[in-house]
Order: structure tokens, then sequence, then C-alpha cells
């Protein structure tokens, strides 16, 4: 037996009789998948836009009430607010560059696994675009506070705050909770480019290889 | 994004027309039942999706075998479980062939089954390519489908026969 034989056989195999798909079924099965999708996606891009709007309009309205003693505060608006710019334009972005299952093989494998690895480089360095300009923007509406409340409150006052146990607990508390929050949110990233988007990544390597023949 | 009138018809014609593209990529990628299912219902689905890009540049064929190997290629197994209940007119039947006599028919389904459970065993490029060759597109076809050079393809080929030969051995001979 050769290939020509195997192919006969491949070619005359049994194969299902034509159209018995209900296809106004599938239609409305997919529709419905793609409408939950498309739901799901606009849920979590909002969720992560409106986020950063509504701290910026929180501090806003601090820095109003405040008065002209709040203009740092100006600066951690504007950083809070690029934060919420560079999601939706990493949204947009990811979304222009996918390509359609109707790709040639190799095309669609590429450009799968440039976005992961994209997505892998954002992940990791979650510091330099998310978490850092965030704890840099607290760091100011927190120093801003103090220095109007400095300006503002009677030295006395002062004096009787800082001798407060519970003023220095509750700074205390307060500091390593929003500490350990950002170490949550930064380990938790490094879990998911280890556990998912590495092995993953790997997968599309192998089979890249596979593809184009190299070892 | 719905589906005009046309599309929706355009869907229903390259099931009928081109449905054993379909089954020779599950059989090859999904040797488990229900992950044949769930490969199906991914590839239905791919194909749904992928329909109002289609130009009528690239011949369905082409088409749908790009859409089916991309999916079946980047297919997790058990990540897309999908509703079973989702297109139940839709499964793989097995009808009987009008073209051998029975005795011809349990020796080829034998074969064929050898042939796919080889297939199974190759890399998953190798599966795809072998695919392609076994339902005689040209290498250009096939370049067009992988994205590759018609040079690299015929290599591609070359050791892909090879590998499935050593794995069919004792079954056939002179693949190369």
């Amino acid at each position: 037996m050769n290939w020509n034989d195997l192919e006969a056989v491949w070619k005359h195999q049994e194969l299902p009789a034509g159209a018995c798909a209900d296809v106004a079924m599938l239609k409305n099965a997919f529709e419905s998948k793609r409408r939950q999708l498309a739901m799901a996606l606009a849920v979590r891009d909002w969720a992560e836009a409106s986020a950063g709007i509504l701290v910026a309009a929180v501090y806003a309205r601090i820095g109003w009430a405040i008065g002209r003693d709040a203009w740092p505060m100006v600066t951690a608006i504007i950083v809070i607010l690029m934060v919420t710019v560079f999601f939706v334009r990493e949204r947009i972005r990811s979304r222009r560059k996918r390509l359609g299952a109707h790709s040639p093989l190799l095309e669609k494998l590429n450009a799968d696994i440039a976005e992961l690895d994209h997505q892998r480089d954002l992940l990791l360095n979650l510091w330099r675009w998310y978490l850092g300009p965030i704890t840099f923007a607290m760091a100011i509406f927190t120093l801003t506070l103090l220095r109007v409340a400095i300006i503002r409150l009677p030295p006395e006052l002062w004096a009787t705050l800082l001798q407060q146990p519970l003023i220095w607990a509750l700074l205390i508390i307060t500091g390593t909770g929003i500490g350990f929050l950002l170490w949550f949110a930064w380990v938790i990233n490094r879990k998911a480019v280890q556990k998912r988007i590495e092995p993953r990544l790997e997968e599309l390597r192998k089979l890249q290889r596979e593809l184009i023949g190299s070892p | 994004m719905t589906l005009t009138p046309d599309q929706h018809l355009r869907f229903k014609s390259w099931l009928e027309d081109h449905r054993g593209i379909l089954v020779k990529v599950i059989r090859s990628f999904a040797p488990v039942a229900a992950d044949a299912a769930d490969l199906q219902q991914e590839l239905l689905l791919q194909l749904w999706l992928s329909l109002p890009s289609f130009a009528e540049q690239a011949k369905p064929s082409t088409w749908i075998y790009r859409v089916c190997l991309n999916t079946a290629l980047t297919w997790r197994r058990g990540t897309s479980r999908r509703e079973k209940h989702l297109a139940p007119e839709a499964e793989i039947t097995q009808l009987p062939s009008d073209q051998a006599s029975p005795a011809e028919r349990v020796a080829d389904g034998e074969l064929l089954e050898k042939l796919y459970s080889a297939i199974r065993l190759l890399p998953a490029s190798d599966r795809a390519f072998i695919l392609l060759s076994l339902d005689g597109l040209t290498y250009r076809e096939i370049a067009d489908i992988t994205g590759l050079t018609e040079n690299h393809v015929g290599v591609a080929l070359t050791r892909a026969r090879k590998r499935l030969a050593e794995r069919l051995k004792g079954v056939t001979h002179e693949l190369e």
C-alpha cells in the first residue's frame, strides 16, 4: 500500500449526509453566546475605566473643597486618568490586532504569540504602568492632605492628635493595608503569568516551531 | 454581529458542501467523543463568527480549512466545554458508503481507523499537513492555508509523511 492508496481510502471515507445541522438553532445558540461574551467584555472594560474615573472624581471633589492649597492633587488626578487611558487604549489595541480564525495558520500563530508576549510583559511590569503610578497618585493625595492639615489646623491640636495612640494605629493599619493590596495585586498577576500565560505561550511556540520545521 | 440572510444561506451551504472538512479535522484532533463534541461546537462557532469576513476572494474550502485548522491547533481540551444541548442535529453521523462492497467497506474502515489513530499520534502541525495532503490539496493551496512558502510546504509534507509512515509500519509501505 502506498500514499495513493491511503489517499483513495481517505477520500472514500464515510461522511455525514448533507446539511443536517439546524442552522436556526445554531444561530440562536451562537447569537446568545456572542451577546454574553460582548456583555462580559463591556462590563470588564467599563469597570476598569470607571474605577479610574471614579477615583479621579473623588480626588477632584476633595481638592475642590480644599481650594487652592490642594493644587498638587491635579498631578494625582492626571496620573490616575493616564492609567485609565492606558487601560482603554490597550483594550482597543488588543482588539484591533487580533486576527480572525480565517487567517493563514502561521500568521495567526505569530499574532497570537506576539499578543500573549505583550500581555506577559504588561503583567510582569505592572509596577511601571499601574501600581507605580497609582502609588504615586495616592502618595501625592495623602501628602497634600497632610500639608493642608499642617497649614490649617492649630499647632496645639496637632500636638494632641499626635499623642493619641489611636491615630497612630489608624495610620499604621491604613498604610499596611494599602501596601498589602499593592503587593497582592503584584503577586496574583505574577501567578497569572506563571500559571496561565507562560504555559500557553510555550504551547504556541512549540506549535510555531513544528509548523516552520525548526528543532 | 448578526448575519445577513445571504450569510445565513452561505453558512448552510458550507455545512452541506464542506462538512467533510469538519469531520476529518474533528477525527484527527479529538479522539474522545466528549472532546469531539466540544471541538465540533468550537469549529461551528468559529466558522459562524468568521462568516462576515468572508469576501469571496478565497475559495470557501480554503477558508473553512483555515478556520478549522486554526481552531483545532489552538483548541484546548476541556477548556471550552459547550452546552451539550447545542445543535444535537449537527452531530456527526456515519452513513454507509454506496461505492464499495460490505467486505471492502470493513477493510477500508479498519485501515481508515488505523490511519486516524496514526494521524492523532503525530505532532499537531504534521496532522494538519497530512490532512490537507490526503484531501488532495496542491502545495499552492496548502501554502495558502498555512502561510508557508510552497518549498516549505514540500519539506514539511515529506517530514510529516515520514512520521506517519513510521506510525503505520506493518500497515503500509512506500509512503515517502
